[in-house]
């Protein structure tokens, strides 16, 4: 018998996700605020020495080559991975089942698979001004150089643990524990009445 | 046309007029006036009352550094005291008042403090309010009589007690070079970094860049220098890599050169665009700083130099320039340097009549005697003022002969009549960052001034901060300041041609003109070069004493005003040169700072709320929510009428009669991952799970390193490398941080990850005789019998078309299960099992019904494991292996920890059917007026609905042996005495049967 589809994910932020335009946007919208809900958050763990053939699991998995050095990353649009401590990675999927792909590869001997498909809440925000939002939250230097496309973070604003991933120029992903997901939502469009912003 | 304003000339938009009210009378000024300048251009001399006398004062300065110009700023019901009105832009509907009088500034009660003179000199409240040694007013009780008349007679302005509706934000910026302060020095320094394509953030306090530029009239490259100033800006403005912060005070210089600084975003505005903040609190951290924050220019402390119309001259000048009003029609300057001679032929040019220059010097140099002539000026030179006449404003002055190197007056006074008395007592480069950064300010002998110390973090000094005081000298220094910051090297290319007034950076060493008189040093908090010379002869020795006795440089002013003044009397009456009494180390913030931008985005928001998956069920389902740490949790879901005792009395009688569901959620969840997980599971509790079977649970205890109990929880084995510990909601952090120390620190060599899964589930506690028949009817893909799910086992299965991991364990003493599913199907789980539950009578419950399961049943949560007691005081002794050992096994067998009148646990039952309140005493006899001898504590109480009783659990000395005696609790607090009887905290089914089935 054909397994039946689960049905959908209730979001966190469902009562205060209001599409549209919002805040001072008479003169436009500088950031647009969504939820991304990927189907899979993992987070992957290589014990010391075994770093890089996790990453070759990672590249063999998903197609994405992680670049050397703390907090690297690559995103391909549906899929996107980061290093956010030595030795972890966060890998995202738009489709569901991810973990299971990756447990018959991740063997004891390289290191662990934790699910977090439903742990973290994914939240994107893009435009000219989502690096200036951002840095209304985080304590972390958003311009390109400093943070380039890919590359994640490890961070916190004020109780709220985050980790960001660039996913392009003017663009961040968001990853927040799913029980502070609403609050954080509320804040960050709080933080982008001043410039004008779209809920997607 | 107002009275001072000029026919022409200022940056202000004559063409476009504000309206305001100052002290509630209607004002008019420009675009580009500040509050000081339009009420200066409307004739207004009088701007505020003196701290402590009372004195009319009137404008001193034009910048910042403004003492007595301070003026609260109404909005709405909201106050903004203390601010310098040179300091406030006005827009239409401005409304300001002055403050510290009573009932108007013109007419002010407090004046009469004027008579006390020597009484309130330094030391006042410290002399006069000791107290009798006998008497009603014994003490200091002298002190609480007077304290309420004299907090309203003295003072700065009044805070608000309205909300702050206000907006704040914080940011956080990064930069390679920070240039704080843009004169000539400071743009010229951001412009040669950012020619480099250094990423630069330039920050200036004023609403304009430009400094000095703006006002000093000089050339710079054949043009205007605030028109070269505007170009620069133009340019900074095009390039990407440079941030322009107007209106933004660098406030603070802190380690590692992070820097904090405020910028006023809407305070100039009349209405705020939607989502702007009133305020913006910015966080840089800079790779250099530069310093380019110029200098302040110092008052001359002689007799009446406080009156209104006494003003600093560059101050007038400034308002001549830049605003396009005259402090005066007749104006008079004293200087002991040649920059207010400078000012005074601007005046002039400004249409003023400059009727002389009071110069304490008597060898006036010849470029110094042309600028005199050219302004039209009578050159006293060797001459002092000697006092001021007037009343709220000034009319006239008095003049001596004054030798410089003696300080001695001499001849008949001479009086000149003026409306204005500009003074310019030398320069002292705004050191506040540097000193702030970490190293002493350095003396120079030569302009009698504090230079910057060498720098200990990565700043670089540029203009008039380092002393160089010319023009011609802060675009070169700028620039080479910017070069160096961004790395860049020295450069040939010729700096930009400065045309000026000569002068002479040096004055005379001349600080105070010693006549008969009132000679202020302080104008803020009113401290006399007497108040100085007080101290010294009450023996106060050091710089700092001197600061906190007489407050000289305290409040808002810190020092910029009266700091080198008041060390040079200090320092003549001490006999020593001036480098060797010292200065006081500046501290942050440089400027008031308001409390709405510190706390930015957390102002009206203080923490961020945890919410369950199933929070808008709870909500929608009529539960009173709690908020238990972060989290928000169900505490009842009360019926109409009902009391919080009522309703949780139901919800745990409807649980144990028939069944009932609670959202545990919130119980940390720790995935334990790895070939060494087992054994570090065996390390961190104080019982051994590499035993357990994959698919069962166990209850767990874990000490900390001092052997004191920390937590408890079950943990369950899913896999043979891979365990879901689950901790109590409040410890969850604390646990996770314990975890993660013991493997980064203590054993690297473990392989185990730890991760936090607390949100990844969504848990549901449903518990009673009928839950297992509730769950059989909803989940499908295992049974739920005691063959396939027994005590402690774990069984996988779905529910609701989503797989769920079901786990038979109880804290409510009753048969149960915690099912748990992903966060995302959480209510859908939950919703399937209150449906499926509903035939059965199934209850939601809250917090308080699960509290109460829970004290009939004895277990422990925080309340017990309180970070005092041991797994012995909790009766948990079987659960400390003997066979292994564990994190706090070395130390818990300790001899205070083993002692025999350690509290143990207990229960405890009211024998007068009343409550019981945490916290009350137990105590063997009971004494209502002198309670004592306390035997312990009540850590939690409840009605008891099993028992018909109220009861509790308490630490209690001696604890078992106490079984079934009798004792009283003792609670004064609350008023609360009675016979209790002491029982085993094991209320309700001590063998486990219910839970067993």
């Amino acid at each position: 018998m054909a397994e039946q589809p689960l049905p959908e994910r209730q979001s966190p932020l469902e009562p205060d996700y209001h599409p549209g335009s919002h805040g001072n946007f008479e003169h436009g919208v500088d950031v647009i605020l969504s939820e991304t809900r990927p189907g899979s958050i993992l987070q992957l763990g290589a014990w010391p020495g075994e770093e890089k053939r996790l990453i070759e699991v990672i590249r063999k998995v998903t197609g994405l080559a992680l670049p050397d050095g703390a907090g690297g990353g690559a995103s391909s649009g549906a899929r996107a991975v980061f290093g956010f401590a030595p030795g972890k990675f966060t890998v995202v999927d738009e489709a569901e089942g991810l973990a299971a792909t990756f447990a018959g590869v991740i063997t004891p001997a390289i290191g662990t698979l934790t699910d977090l498909s439903h742990g973290r809440t994914a939240i994107r925000i893009a435009g000219p001004k989502a690096e200036w939002v951002m840095a209304k939250f985080f304590a972390i230097d958003f311009a390109l150089p400093a943070f380039p496309l890919g590359a994640g973070r490890s961070t916190n604003h004020h109780d709220i643990f985050a980790q960001i991933q660039r996913s392009g120029a003017d663009q961040f992903d968001i990853y927040v524990f799913r029980s502070f997901a609403r609050s954080f939502w509320k804040a960050l469009c709080h933080a982008s009445e001043e410039v004008g912003y779209e809920v997607q | 046309m107002s009275p001072r304003r000029t026919e022409t000339g200022g940056r202000i938009d004559r063409l476009r007029t504000i309206r305001f009210t100052f002290d509630g009378a209607p004002y008019t000024g420009h675009i580009g006036d500040t509050l000081a300048s339009a009420l200066l251009a409307n004739g207004v001399t009088l701007f505020g009352r003196s701290f402590k006398y009372h004195r009319p004062r009137g404008l001193l300065s034009a910048g910042v550094e403004e003492p007595n110009a301070l003026v609260t700023v109404l909005s709405g019901e909201v106050r903004e005291p203390n601010i310098p009105a040179t300091m406030v832009e006005i827009y239409d509907g401005l409304v300001a008042v002055s403050q510290n009088r009573n009932p108007s500034l013109a007419w002010d009660i407090g004046a009469v403090n004027q008579l006390g003179g020597k009484i309130l000199s330094a030391g006042f409240y410290y002399k006069t309010f000791m107290g009798p040694v006998f008497g009603p007013l014994k003490g200091t009780r002298f002190w609480m009589f007077c304290e309420h008349f004299i907090r309203r007679a003295a003072g700065l302005g009044k805070a608000g007690t309205a909300p702050d509706p206000a907006r704040y934000e914080r940011m956080n910026a990064f930069c390679d070079v920070l240039v704080v302060g843009s004169g000539p020095a400071g743009l010229m320094a951001a412009k040669a970094a950012a020619d480099q394509g250094a990423r630069v953030i330039l920050a200036e306090l004023e609403a304009h860049f430009g400094g000095s530029a703006n006002w000093s009239g000089e050339t710079i490259d054949g043009m205007l220098a605030a028109d070269w100033a505007q170009r620069t800006v133009g340019q900074l403005e095009g390039n990407d890599n440079v941030r322009l912060l107007p209106r933004t005070t660098v406030w603070g210089y802190y380690d590692g050169n992070t820097l904090a600084a405020l910028e006023r975003v809407t305070d100039h505005k009349e209405v705020a665009a939607k989502g702007e903040p009133r305020q913006r609190y910015w966080a840089i951290r800079a790779g250099t700083v530069v310093l380019a924050t110029g200098s302040f220019e110092r008052p001359l402390v002689f007799p009446g130099n406080d009156r209104p119309g006494v003003m600093l001259a560059h101050a007038a000048e400034r308002y001549a320039v830049e605003y396009g009003v005259l402090p005066g029609q007749r104006i008079a300057l004293f200087t002991n340097n040649d920059s207010a001679y400078r000012s005074a032929v601007a005046l002039k040019k400004a249409g003023a009549a400059v009727v002389a220059i009071i110069d304490v010097r008597g060898d006036v140099s010849t470029e110094m005697r042309r600028l005199a002539s050219e302004a039209e000026a009578e050159l006293l030179a060797g001459h002092a003022v000697v006092a001021t006449e007037g009343g709220k404003a000034l009319t006239g002055l008095k003049i001596q002969r004054f030798d410089a190197m003696s300080g001695a007056l001499s001849g008949d006074e001479r009086s000149i009549h003026a409306d204005s008395l500009l003074m310019s007592g030398g320069w002292s480069p705004t050191i506040h960052l540097a000193s702030q950064a970490g190293a002493k300010a350095e003396w120079d002998p030569a302009r009698q001034a504090f230079l910057p110390p060498t720098p200990t973090q990565r700043w670089i000094g540029a203009g008039a901060f380092t002393g160089s005081f010319s023009t011609a000298e802060a675009i070169a220094e700028g620039r080479a300041a910017g070069l160096q910051a961004a790395g860049g090297a020295a450069s040939s290319a010729p700096v930009p041609v400065v045309e000026a007034a000569p002068g002479d950076p040096d004055p005379a060493p001349v600080f105070e003109i010693k006549a008969k008189g009132k000679s202020f040093v302080d104008f803020q908090h009113d401290v006399t070069a007497d108040d100085v010379r007080l101290a010294h002869r009450e023996g106060f020795v050091s710089v700092e004493h001197l600061k906190r006795y007489t407050t000289l440089g305290m409040a808002t002013d810190q020092g910029k005003n009266s700091n080198v003044p008041g060390l040079a009397i200090m320092a003549e009456a001490l006999g020593k040169p001036i480098p060797e009494v010292g200065t006081t180390r500046f501290r942050p913030p440089y400027t008031a700072v308001s409390i709405g931008s510190l706390a930015a985005e957390r102002f009206g928001d203080l923490k961020p709320e945890r919410l369950t998956p199933m929070h808008d069920w709870h909500i929608a389902n009529g539960a009173r929510m709690y908020s238990a740490g972060l989290w928000y949790r169900p505490m009842i879901y009360g019926l109409p009428g009902e009391t919080v005792e009522q309703a949780y009395v139901r919800e745990a009688r409807a649980t144990r009669g028939s069944a009932g569901i609670v959202d545990v959620s919130t119980l940390g969840k720790i995935a334990v991952q790895g070939p060494d997980a087992a054994e570090f599971l065996d390390r961190v509790y104080t019982n051994t799970f590499s035993t357990l079977a994959v698919g069962k649970a166990r209850y767990g205890l874990m000490l900390r390193e001092d052997g004191l109990a920390f937590d408890d929880g079950t943990t369950w084995r899913l896999g043979e490398q891979e365990f879901l510990m689950t901790t109590t909601t409040a410890n969850a952090g604390k646990v996770m941080q314990h975890l993660e120390y013991f493997l980064d620190v203590i054993w690297p060599e473990l392989r185990v990850t730890v991760t936090s899964v607390t949100d990844e589930w969504a848990g549901a506690a449903i518990g009673g005789p009928n839950a297992r028949a509730i769950l059989a009817s909803c989940v499908t893909g295992t049974a739920v019998d005691n063959a396939t799910l027994p005590f402690m086992g774990i069984a996988h299965g779905q529910i609701a078309g989503v797989p769920v991991m079901i786990c038979r364990l109880s804290f409510s003493g009753e048969m149960a299960f915690e099912v748990y599913s992903g966060a995302g199907y959480g209510t859908r789980v939950w919703e399937a099992l209150i449906e499926a539950g509903k035939p059965f009578g199934l209850v939601t419950y809250g917090l308080e019904a699960l509290g109460t399961m829970r004290i009939e049943k004895g277990h422990v949560t925080g309340a017990e494991i309180d970070g005092r007691t041991t797994a012995r005081d909790l009766h948990l002794d079987w659960m400390l292996s003997k066979k292994k050992p564990f994190i706090g096994s070395a130390m818990m067998d300790r001899e205070g920890l083993i002692a025999p009148d350690r509290l143990e646990l207990v229960g405890l039952i009211a024998l007068d059917n009343r409550p019981l309140s945490g916290g009350g005493h137990i105590v063997e006899q009971l004494d209502e007026a002198n309670p004592h001898h306390s035997l312990g504590h009540i850590t939690a109480c409840c009605y008891s609905p099993a028992l018909g009783k109220y009861i509790a659990l308490a630490l209690v000395k001696g604890g078992k042996a106490r079984h079934g005696t009798r004792a009283f609790v003792s609670d004064p607090l609350r008023n609360r005495f009675g016979p209790i009887e002491i029982v085993s905290n094991h209320f309700y089914d001590p063998d486990g049967s219910r839970m067993h089935g």
